[in-house]
């Protein structure tokens, strides 16, 4: 608390802002990383202060183990009472290290029965964003749709229930998400056309409580009458009244990301996912609540409010960033806010209490809209970036699909600069959408989407963003797009890692590089910082590149020796930088 | 290379329609039709799924043995489409797929 307080008193220059916006983060820091996010307002923040810019560069690796597994090492490792826990992509398995001991022994191995079928409908590669823990259980959710409990203590499976059908064209990359005495949890099949819902389990038992769809009737979508209180939009059953027939029954909502939770205001927040299909021509109407931001009730997950980032989406354009939780001052006012940096390049700040968009501004190249407009709170689109199948291929459209932000890096916050610290993409695309057949459990796609860098030919940065003003503040150019999330500490320094294979520390104030390691494979995972048992700050985090890379970089694919493919026309050269490879780093000062 | 040393009734079966254009054609509509393009890529070329045209099969790449790929599945992830396409639908599918031209060296690296 000393230090952070001190800290802000030299930062005079911002000191009008920052002070207010200094607030530490809600749950005291014991140096632990329990859930995915760090704390519940998905922060990714660290009270941690021990690497400052002054001795970051005496960084060194002190443990690494090999998982067994290639394809896309996402999401972060777990550190909880002396134990960190580590869960692979496909199979899925959830190892238990000891950090007491040198060389963190096993402390256990649970290996689940995971049905491989899951991996022909996994659009993006067999990945796993990550475990939480609750109550003395390890919970995460298999690729094959079933979530699991996992006992600490011992390793044994407590409850393990089937939540998402792979024959619907859903499988369950994501983490849950944890508040009381509920587990939520969400499919990814936005490709596949299903129909998207967060489900209650039971922390307990695993039973199921409730469901909850992303579109469909209000009764549906647990819209209680009297609660529903959009900011921008009037009406009832708007999740069916926004679509043509029966398209939303097969409309996608997806939930692949991180959800947050504020318990003065008692709700959880997460991101939808894209429409389906891809051709919007084939979904007339703003096909809500697709690529929109979700408050629910933990409860009984009655609806609260919502709002719809990209309506009538004809870009791919999905919301499953996460929203972070913070209060900033705006304007002169101090304001209780959600900041979500979206595919489709806008950072927003959002008023948490009543879905207000209060700061929507661009932070990266952006072609398809030119500004977010405050009194409607839609966005206000280039027309001529508009697609459908019978409009041909339309050029130039920036962000690409794969996000300004790509949804699997989250970014960080840090109270002490009052900035946010954002792995993003410089890619634009060309988009030709095509007519797409609905056959339940296949892909239910319909495009053509080449990507080509954005202006300057560097295709990615890690920003530090300032959400009261909407301003970039500071950028590392990045040859390859970023696929990693970061980390903040109050030691001022920040973490991110490339997918040509760094482990890379920052000063949070300047975007100072300090440090780097080649950690053996490109990074899609999230670093994490947490205190050993000697009292010690360390910093771990996965290689092992996957995902869409694996699709996009052709022979990146080495899983698969009767599978060898010509490198991609995009990125071609990411084959020459980083191969697969899943490996658990974990660094600290001498 | 296969368990028991007893090949299955696959490596048996004749593509009626082997090597005639009109049906390979058909075969390619119907792979589109049928959203194995959404897997497989545009022409076969892979995407999640296998590619068609690098001349490397994961389970063989006999008119009989890529015909019960399709109808019955494959544990990684292939749908079972016996129950979708007739016994002629699929075999149009084989010929379409066998009359892709496999690229002479996308099977190493060399650069």
């Amino acid at each position: 608390m000393k230090i952070a307080t001190l800290a802000i008193l030299l930062c005079l220059s911002r000191a009008a802002a920052s002070a207010a916006q200094a607030r530490p983060s809600p749950a005291p820091d014991d140096g632990q990383w329990t859930m995915p996010g760090r704390d519940f307002a998905g922060t990714r923040y660290s009270t941690l202060s021990a690497i400052t810019p002054a001795n970051a560069a005496q960084l060194r690796p002190v443990w690494s183990f090999s998982t067994g597994v290639l394809g896309g090492h996402e999401g972060q490792p777990l550190v909880v009472d002396r134990t960190m826990y580590v869960v692979t992509p496909y199979p899925n398995v959830l190892y238990a290290f000891d950090l007491t001991e040198e060389g963190y022994p096993l402390k256990w191995k649970y290996r689940p029965d995971v049905n491989p079928s899951a991996l022909g409908t996994a659009c993006c590669d067999a990945i796993n964003r990550g475990a939480f823990y609750a109550d003395g259980k390890i919970v995460y959710n298999l690729l094959d749709g079933h979530t699991v409990a996992v006992d600490t203590g011992t390793g044994r499976e407590v409850w393990r229930t089937p939540v998402a059908q792979i024959a619907l064209g859903e499988t369950m990359p994501m983490a849950p998400f944890v508040v009381d005495d509920h587990v939520f949890v969400g499919p990814s099949g936005g490709e596949y056309g299903i129909y998207g819902w967060l489900k209650a389990l039971d922390l307990a038992t695993g039973r199921l409580v409730w469901t909850a769809r992303n579109m469909g009737p209000d009764s549906a979508m647990r819209v209680t009458p009297g609660t529903f209180h959009p900011f921008y939009d009037r009406g009832t059953d708007l999740g069916l009244t926004t679509w043509a027939g029966e398209a939303w029954k097969r409309g996608g909502a997806p939930i692949w990301g991180w959800l947050s939770y504020d318990r003065d205001l008692d709700l959880v927040y997460f991101g939808t996912g894209n429409p389906g299909p891809y051709n919007p021509e084939q979904r007339p109407g703003e096909n809500k609540w697709t690529n929109s931001v979700l408050a629910r009730r933990p409860g009984d997950g009655s609806l609260v409010w919502a709002y719809q980032f990209t309506p009538h989406d004809s870009w791919d354009y999905d919301a499953n960033a996460e929203m972070i939780l913070v209060d900033l001052v705006i304007a002169g006012r101090p304001r209780k806010v959600l900041v979500h940096f979206d595919k489709n390049g806008f950072a927003y700040t959002i008023d948490r209490s009543t879905g207000e968009v209060l700061v929507a501004e661009p932070f990266v190249h952006v072609t398809w809209a030119s500004g977010v407009d405050r009194a409607t709170g839609r966005p206000v689109m280039d027309t001529s970036k508009v697609t459908g199948a019978s409009r041909g291929l339309i050029e130039d459209i920036c962000p690409s699909l794969e996000g300004g932000k790509t949804p699997v890096a989250p970014a960080a916050y840090s109270p002490r600069t009052g900035w946010f610290y954002v792995s993003t993409n410089n890619l634009c695309m060309s988009f030709g959408a095509t007519q797409a057949a609905y056959i339940t459990g296949t892909p239910y796609v319909g495009v053509n989407a080449p990507y080509t860098a954005g202006p300057g030919g560097h295709m990615g940065a890690f920003i530090a963003w300032d959400a009261a003003r909407g301003r970039k503040m500071w950028e590392i150019r990045e040859k390859f797009p970023l696929w990693s999330g970061s980390v903040a500490t109050a030691g001022d320094v920040v973490f991110y890692g490339t997918l040509d294979g760094w482990f890379k520390a920052a000063d949070a104030r300047t975007g100072r590089l300090l440090w780097k390691f080649k950690v053996g494979s490109g990074v899609v995972g999230c670093p994490i910082t947490y205190r050993g048992p000697d009292g010690k700050q360390y910093v771990a985090v996965y290689a092992g590149i996957g995902g869409d890379w694996f699709l996009l970089a052709g022979d990146v694919r080495s899983d698969d020796p009767a599978d060898v493919r010509p490198r991609s026309d995009f990125a071609s050269d990411l084959a020459r930088y980083t191969s697969q490879g899943g490996i658990v780093w974990i660094f600290a000062l001498p | 290379m296969f368990a028991g040393a007893v090949a299955p009734p696959a490596a048996d079966l004749v593509n009626p329609f082997a090597g005639d254009s009109q049906s390979a054609a058909q075969g390619a509509r119907i792979y589109v039709d049928m959203n194995c393009d959404g897997c497989h890529g545009g022409g076969g070329v892979g995407f999640v799924g296998p590619s068609f045209t690098d001349g490397r099969w994961r389970y063989g790449g006999s008119a009989g043995v890529v015909y019960h790929s399709i109808f019955y599945g494959r544990p990684r992830g292939m749908p079972a489409y016996g129950g979708i396409l007739s016994p002629t639908a699929i075999w149009k599918v084989v010929t379409y797929l066998h009359s892709l031209p496999v690229a002479a060296d996308v099977a190493t690296e060399a650069w």
